[in-house]
C-alpha cells in the first residue's frame, strides 16, 4: 500500500528533472498524476517511459501562461475526478542578465513563469480544495528564495516573492485542511540548468558552466549538487496525510547552503 | 523492507513524548534503537509497550551529565555494533521568569538540558560516524530556536544555541557523509510541557491553558502540533533520501515561524 493511494496530483514541468522525479515518486506511492509540459511529443515519450497506464496523463501547456496553468487544474479534475496535490514546480530563467542589461521581456517572463504561475495555480486549486477541506500545495522554490546572487536578480526576486506567497497562503487556508509549503533545493544539474547555465554563468561573471556549478557546490556543506530524488522524497512526505500539521514551511534541500 | 533496515539509532529521552514517537517511527522502518531516560522501570515499560524488545535497548542515564551522555553513545555501539542516527531529543526548561528575575540556575539548567547535552552526544557520536563515513544527527530544537517569547529567555537562548551548533557542525562534516539538522516543532502537549508549562505560563503572566492558546493562535493551523508530526520528518532525514539535507532548521510548527 503506497503512501499516496487514492490521491491525485498534478505537476507543472513534470516531464523532466525535479518535476519528473516528483511524478515518478508519486506514482510509486500509488497516486494518479497529471504531468504538464509544453511539448506534446515530450509528453508522449514521458508517459511511455513512466509506463503507469491510466494512472498517468499528460497536459500540454505553458506554465508561464495563465490559461494553461488554470487549464491544467481543470484537466486534472476532469480526468481523475479530484485534485489533492498541486505541485507548482516549473520555473527558471531564459536569458539571465545583470540588472543593467536585463530586458523587459526576460523580466516579465521570469515573473510569469516563477511567480504568477504559482499564484494562478494555487488560486485555481483552492477553488477545488477549499470545499473539500483537503489539499496540498507544493511549490518548487530555490535557495535563491532566501539568498541572492549577482546576475540572477529576476530569479532571486521571484523566488523570494514565491516564498512570501507560500507563507501568506499557508495562513489563509491553515484551518481548512490545506497545507502550502515550498521546497528550496540547492543546485541540481537538471536539463534546465544545463541549457540555461552557460548564459547564467556569463551574467554572473563566472565565465563557464563548470565554474557556475562549482560556485554553488562550494556554498554547500556537502560539497556536491543536490539530486532530484532528494527533492522528490520531501515532496512525497509533504503530500501524505501524516504531514497535515506542516505548513508555511520553506523546506531546505540544499546541502547546507542557506544561512537560515 | 523499511527505510532504516540495518541502521542503528540512539535517542536521548525516548520513553515518552517526541522521542518516543521518533523511536516508534524508526522501529517501524526497521532500525534498531537505543532509547534513554533516568528511570529503568519507565524504560522497561516503554520497550514492552512498543513490542520491540528484540530491536530496542534502554540505556539509563541523566543527559544533564556528560559522562552519561557519552556512555549512552558508547552503549549504543557496544550493544548494536554501530551508530548511524543520533537524535538529541531530550530538552526543556524550568524556573522560567522574565530576564530581570531569571536565576543563574534556570539558565544553567536550560543550557545543560538542551545545549550541552546535544553537544556532548554529538561530539561522542562523531568519533564513530566520521570513521564510518556515514551519520545522521538530528537535534530536536523548537520554534523557540528561531523566535523569542518574553519570559522564556532561558529556553529560547538554549534552543538558539542548539541551532547554531547544528549549522556549524553541518559545514564541518558535510563532505564526510554526515548530515546535521534541527527539527523545530511548535508547541506540543507532551508530559514535559504539562510539567513545566504552568511555570512558563506564569512567567508570561498567563494560565497554562492561555499559554497553549497563545501557541495555537500564532500558528496557521490554529492548533498545537503533535509528536507524530516530528517523527515523520525525523524518519525522512534519517533515511538515505535525507542525504542532501543538512544544516537545516526545519519548521514543524503549523506555519508559526517566520522563516
Amino acid at each position: 500500500m503506497g503512501k499516496l493511494e487514492g490521491k491525485v496530483a498534478c505537476v507543472t514541468g513534470g516531464t523532466r528533472s525535479i518535476g519528473r522525479g516528483m511524478v515518478e515518486a508519486f506514482l510509486a506511492e500509488g497516486a494518479r498524476v497529471v504531468v504538464n509540459g509544453r511539448d506534446p511529443e515530450k509528453g508522449r515519450r514521458c508517459l511511455q517511459e513512466l509506463a503507469a497506464g491510466d494512472r498517468a496523463a499528460f497536459y500540454a501547456g505553458d506554465a508561464a501562461k495563465q490559461r494553461d496553468v488554470e487549464g491544467l487544474i481543470d484537466f486534472t479534475i476532469d480526468t481523475f475526478g479530484q485534485l489533492d496535490i498541486c505541485c507548482l514546480n516549473s520555473g527558471g530563467v531564459k536569458n539571465a542578465a545583470p540588472i543593467a542589461d536585463m530586458t523587459d521581456e526576460e523580466w516579465n517572463l521570469e515573473i510569469d513563469w516563477n511567480l504568477n504561475q504559482v499564484f494562478w495555480g494555487m488560486r485555481k486549486a483552492f477553488a477545488h480544495m477549499l470545499p473539500r477541506r483537503s489539499g496540498r500545495i507544493i511549490v518548487t522554490s530555490s535557495v535563491e528564495g532566501k539568498l541572492g546572487k549577482a546576475g540572477l536578480a529576476g530569479y532571486v526576486a521571484t523566488k523570494h516573492a514565491v516564498n512570501g506567497l507560500v507563507k501568506a497562503a499557508a495562513r489563509e487556508v491553515g484551518t481548512m485542511g490545506i497545507t502550502v509549503n515550498a521546497l528550496l533545493p540547492g543546485i541540481i544539474e537538471t536539463d534546465i540548468v544545463r541549457e540555461t547555465g552557460p548564459a547564467s554563468a556569463q551574467a554572473m561573471g563566472l565565465g563557464t558552466y563548470d565554474k557556475l556549478i562549482e560556485t554553488f557546490v562550494q556554498h554547500s556543506a556537502i560539497k556536491r549538487p543536490n539530486t532530484v530524488e532528494e527533492v522528490a522524497a520531501v515532496a512525497v512526505m509533504l503530500a501524505t496525510d501524516e504531514a497535515r500539521n506542516m505548513t508555511g514551511c520553506l523546506f531546505p534541500i540544499d546541502g547546507g547552503a542557506m544561512p537560515y | 523492507m523499511g527505510d532504516l533496515e540495518g541502521r542503528v539509532a540512539c535517542i536521548t529521552g525516548g520513553t515518552r513524548g517526541i522521542g518516543r514517537a521518533i523511536a516508534e517511527g524508526f522501529l517501524g522502518a526497521g532500525a534498531r534503537v537505543v532509547i534513554n531516560g533516568r528511570d529503568q522501570a519507565k524504560g522497561n515499560a516503554a520497550i514492552a509497550s512498543m513490542n520491540a524488545a528484540d530491536r530496542c535497548w534502554f540505556q539509563p542515564g541523566d543527559i544533564m551529565k556528560r559522562e552519561d551522555c557519552e556512555a549512552l553513545v558508547d552503549a549504543t555501539v557496544q550493544h548494536y555494533g554501530r551508530i548511524d542516527v543520533l537524535v538529541a531529543n531530550a530538552g526543556g526548561a524550568s524556573g522560567h521568569a522574565p530576564v530581570a528575575e531569571l536565576s543563574d540556575e534556570a539558565v544553567a539548567e536550560a543550557l545543560l538540558w538542551n545545549f550541552w547535552h546535544t553537544f556532548w552526544v554529538a561530539r561522542r557520536a562523531l568519533h564513530y560516524m566520521i570513521p564510518q563515513g556515514f551519520g545522521r544527527i538530528l537535534c530536536v530544537s523548537s520554534v523557540e530556536g528561531k523566535v523569542g517569547k518574553p519570559g522564556l529567555a532561558n529556553y529560547v537562548a538554549a534552543k538558539h544555541a542548539v541551532n547554531g551548533l547544528v549549522k556549524s557542525l553541518a559545514h564541518e562534516v558535510g563532505a564526510q557523509g554526515i548530515t546535521v539538522n534541527a527539527l523545530c516543532p511548535g508547541a506540543i502537549e507532551t508530559d514535559i510541557m504539562r510539567a513545566n508549562g504552568p511555570g512558563a505560563a506564569a512567567a508570561m503572566g498567563l494560565t497554562y491553558q492561555q499559554l497553549l492558546d497563545v501557541f495555537a493562535a500564532e500558528s496557521a493551523i490554529q492548533r498545537l502540533n503533535e509528536v507524530e508530526d516530528v517523527a515523520v520528518v525525523a524518519l525522512l532525514l534519517a533515511s538515505d533520501a535525507g542525504a542532501g539535507i543538512t544544516g537545516s532548521l526545519i519548521s514543524i510548527d503549523g506555519g508559526t515561524a517566520p522563516y
